[in-house]
């Protein structure tokens, strides 16, 4: 029986239940290499404070899609802030360039609006905005406002210098004919250049309505100014009053420019009159210098040919002087007053370009040597500010154009009160340089000749006396009344009583009849001459035809 | 048990795994159910010990894994089974807490654990600990189908909180790796043949 007994395994054979087992260990370990593969990058944050940031709760979140989650916040060595080690996504790798943002989203109240309700209630989290930069970095320093607009958002990047901050602000809108196309994304203020940059983000499509042309102008607040040409006051539209803004556009009749790339830099005009006064890209710089008082003359006032704005006063050289004074050695006094003024040749409607300013140089060089000059006029006799006009005097003499510091300099001559105050003393300065002490003295000279004729006239007059008081004197007077009267009775002889008056009469009468015998037959002769040899035959009276 | 008595084996026969009915051992398959016959289970040792380690495995993941996610406006919060006991000490709730680390933690554990030990025991525990192997096998398979409570507890609130966008809790991955070491120990508590264990107590009086 014993040969017949089955065989009983005791587990020495190998069973095929250990592929349970085996499976699930592939599984695990398949698993566990997946997810040690597949694991995130742990980078750091740096933030001014934790607050809202909590440890394994407060996600790393890109477009609301959660890629991370902040694993600890410890205080720096030197507590000046805080480090947050966050553990993000494997999706999250390529995330991590150089120029990537991180910044805490919470609820926030600005002028631009109210954000991050949503965080009230749900908690905050950090949100990511990708850069564009190398890959590879792990160490962020986080922002502690969120940035205006995503890096890799469409739309164009620009910058906007002013010399004033105005009231503008981050955040607030950048219009275009009022509508909203971007906004202000950051202000700094440049120590060296002493002038505010701001940067503005124009979103797409708007950002083509942007070329080399188009200015830039504050638009928001009340300007109030009074110039060369009057008072004004602009007001803009209530939004822009309240909150602030940039505007641009083209100035009118400029034809659009070229296209722009990102980072171009722009020029923050105060107000959109500011740009109806300088709309043009192109300009040259010149010197005027004047020996009369520059009062009144302000940078920005107009410079005109023949009252054709062609330009504007930039500044007075104050400094510049001074500065070559000293170098000189020379004190400054009664030098002349050089002014930087920016002509614009583009405002005699020629093309706004780099050639049209040669050709402008180039007649200007050309018009000095014929009498081009510069003059100092006052523009507004109630504000008292005063203008500088370019015009043509021919009678000046042939000067050339001059050099002060880097500038060429227009030659001045002085026109109104100063010039008028130049002639006077210029005809004082000749009447001065008359000779007239000497005048005097010949005079005198001639005085004291004079005197001695005046002697000697008396002592002819009194040997005329004598020899009028003589006995020759009085009979010659006696022959002479005698002779009166012979005259006299000779007269009396032609008077109109007498026969020689008579006589002489009819004869003049008789002469008068011939005279005009004569005239008739003069009359006859100048209308037929022939009638002197052929007599003249009656003249046929008109008969009147009668029409058809 | 350190009397000797005669045993079905010493007899010749085997007990039928259906129907324990008596059989010839020369008997291939039962006469009355047609079950094959085996004197002791098939490979029991094999088969535990391969169950017990695919448990073990399986318990790894169990623990680490988020087992249920609590979603709270959009803000999800993963956690796990021991993540989730400490959380409920921090809140106070001492006694829940202590049901789901018994129920959760040292009852799967303390199974398995007491599963290799009479494994090893089969071959290498002195013979007088049989008594005490045969209680702690008792308690062994008593306490096995209690140990799913944490799985029924997710399951539970899972189907019950379910506030669109406010409160939503989902499942974790652990809960599937947690129900299988369950079902896998009770598997391999199923497989093991305690009669083993006496075999060897008799083999040593003989």
């Amino acid at each position: 029986m014993s040969e017949m007994k089955p065989s009983i395994s005791t587990g020495k054979k190998f069973s095929a239940v250990w592929i349970i087992p085996l499976v699930a260990l592939v599984i695990g370990l398949s698993m566990g290499i997946y997810t040690f593969m597949t694991q995130g990058p742990t980078i750091t944050l740096d933030f001014e404070t934790a607050e809202g940031l909590q440890e394994g709760k407060t996600k790393v979140r890109l477009l609301n899609v959660d890629i991370g989650i902040v694993e600890s916040v410890a205080l720096k060595e030197d507590m000046s802030g805080v480090t947050a080690v966050v553990k993000l996504d494997p999706a999250g790798r390529p995330l991590l360039r150089e120029d990537t943002r991180f910044w805490v989203v919470r609820a926030r109240v600005g002028a631009g609006g109210v954000s991050g309700l949503s965080t009230i209630v749900a908690g905050t989290y950090i949100e990511i905005a990708p850069g564009t930069g190398p890959l590879g970095q792990r160490e962020f320093v986080g922002l502690e406002e969120p940035p205006q607009t995503p890096l890799d958002a469409p739309g164009v990047r620009l910058t906007l210098l002013s010399s004033q901050v105005g009231s503008l602000s981050v955040g607030e809108s950048v219009v275009f004919r009022g509508y909203n196309v971007g906004r202000i994304e950051s202000m700094e203020f440049d120590q060296e250049q002493r002038q505010v940059r701001y940067g503005i983000f124009v979103d797409a499509p708007f950002h083509k309505l942007i070329n080399s042309n188009t200015r830039f102008w504050d638009a928001s607040g009340i300007s109030l100014s009074a110039s060369a040409e009057g008072f004004e006051v602009d007001i803009g539209s209530m939004d822009t009053l309240l909150l602030g803004g940039v505007a641009f556009g083209a100035p009118p009749g400029l034809p659009s420019g070229s296209p722009i790339e990102n980072g171009r830099e722009y020029h923050l005009y105060e107000s959109y009159n500011d740009i109806l006064k300088n709309p043009y890209a192109y300009g040259v710089n010149y010197v005027v210098s004047f020996y009369q008082s520059v009062r009144g003359l302000e940078s920005g006032a107009p410079v005109e040919y023949r009252g054709i704005p062609i330009g504007r006063v930039e500044r007075i050289l104050v400094e510049e002087l001074a500065k070559q004074g000293l170098a000189a050695g020379s004190s400054t006094v009664g030098q002349a007053i050089p002014v930087l003024i920016y002509l614009e040749p583009g405002r005699l409607k020629i093309p706004d370009n780099q050639e049209s300013i040669d050709r402008f140089k180039l007649a200007i060089k050309e018009g000095v040597p014929k009498g081009l000059r510069a003059t100092l006029m006052t523009g507004n006799l109630l504000t008292g500010k005063q203008l500088v006009s370019v015009d043509f005097f021919p009678e000046e003499e042939p000067a050339e154009l001059g050099v002060f510091e880097q500038y060429a300099v227009i030659p001045t001559i002085e026109t109104g009160v100063g010039r008028l105050e130049n002639q006077v003393s210029s005809f004082l300065e000749k009447l001065n340089s008359l000779p007239l002490e000497e005048t005097v003295t010949g005079v005198n000279k001639v005085l004291d000749s004079a005197d001695s004729s005046l002697a000697s006239l008396t002592s002819t007059l009194d040997s005329v006396n004598g020899l009028i008081d003589s006995d020759d004197s009085r009979r010659l007077s006696s022959e002479l009344v005698a002779t009166l009267g012979e005259l006299r009775s000779a007269l009396t002889g032609l008077s109109p009583d007498s026969k020689m008056y008579q006589s002489l009469g009819a004869s003049v009468n008789s002469l008068n009849g011939t005279l005009e015998s004569l005239d008739a037959l003069i009359r006859k002769l100048s209308v037929k001459p022939s009638s002197l040899l052929f007599p003249a035959s009656p003249e046929m009276d008109p008969i009147p035809e009668a029409r058809p | 048990m350190s009397e000797s008595h005669a045993t079905a084996t010493s007899h010749g026969l085997a007990s039928c795994h259906l129907c324990l009915k008596l059989v010839d051992d020369q008997q291939h398959h039962c006469p009355r159910c047609g079950a094959a016959v085996h004197l002791r289970k098939a490979d029991s040792m094999q088969r535990t010990l391969a169950l017990l380690i695919t448990a073990s495995i399986l318990y790894i993941p169990a623990n680490l894994l988020p087992i249920m996610i609590t979603d709270q406006l959009g803000n999800p919060t993963e956690s796990t089974i021991i993540g989730g006991v400490l959380l409920l000490i921090d809140m106070g709730s001492i006694a829940i807490a202590a049901v789901i680390f018994i129920a959760s933690v040292m009852v799967p554990s303390g199974k398995l654990l007491a599963m290799y030990y009479l494994c090893w025991s089969v071959h290498y525990a002195p013979p007088g600990t049989v008594n005490q192997r045969t209680v702690i096998y008792r308690i062994t398979e008593f306490i096995g189908k209690w140990s799913m409570i944490d799985v029924f507890v997710v399951a539970v609130l899972v189907a019950l909180i379910h506030i669109d966008n406010i409160l939503v809790i989902r499942p974790g991955a652990a809960t599937i790796a947690f129900a299988s070491v369950v079902i896998v120990s009770m598997v391999a508590a199923e497989s093991f043949d305690p009669r083993m264990m006496w075999d060897k107590v008799e083999e040593s009086d003989e």
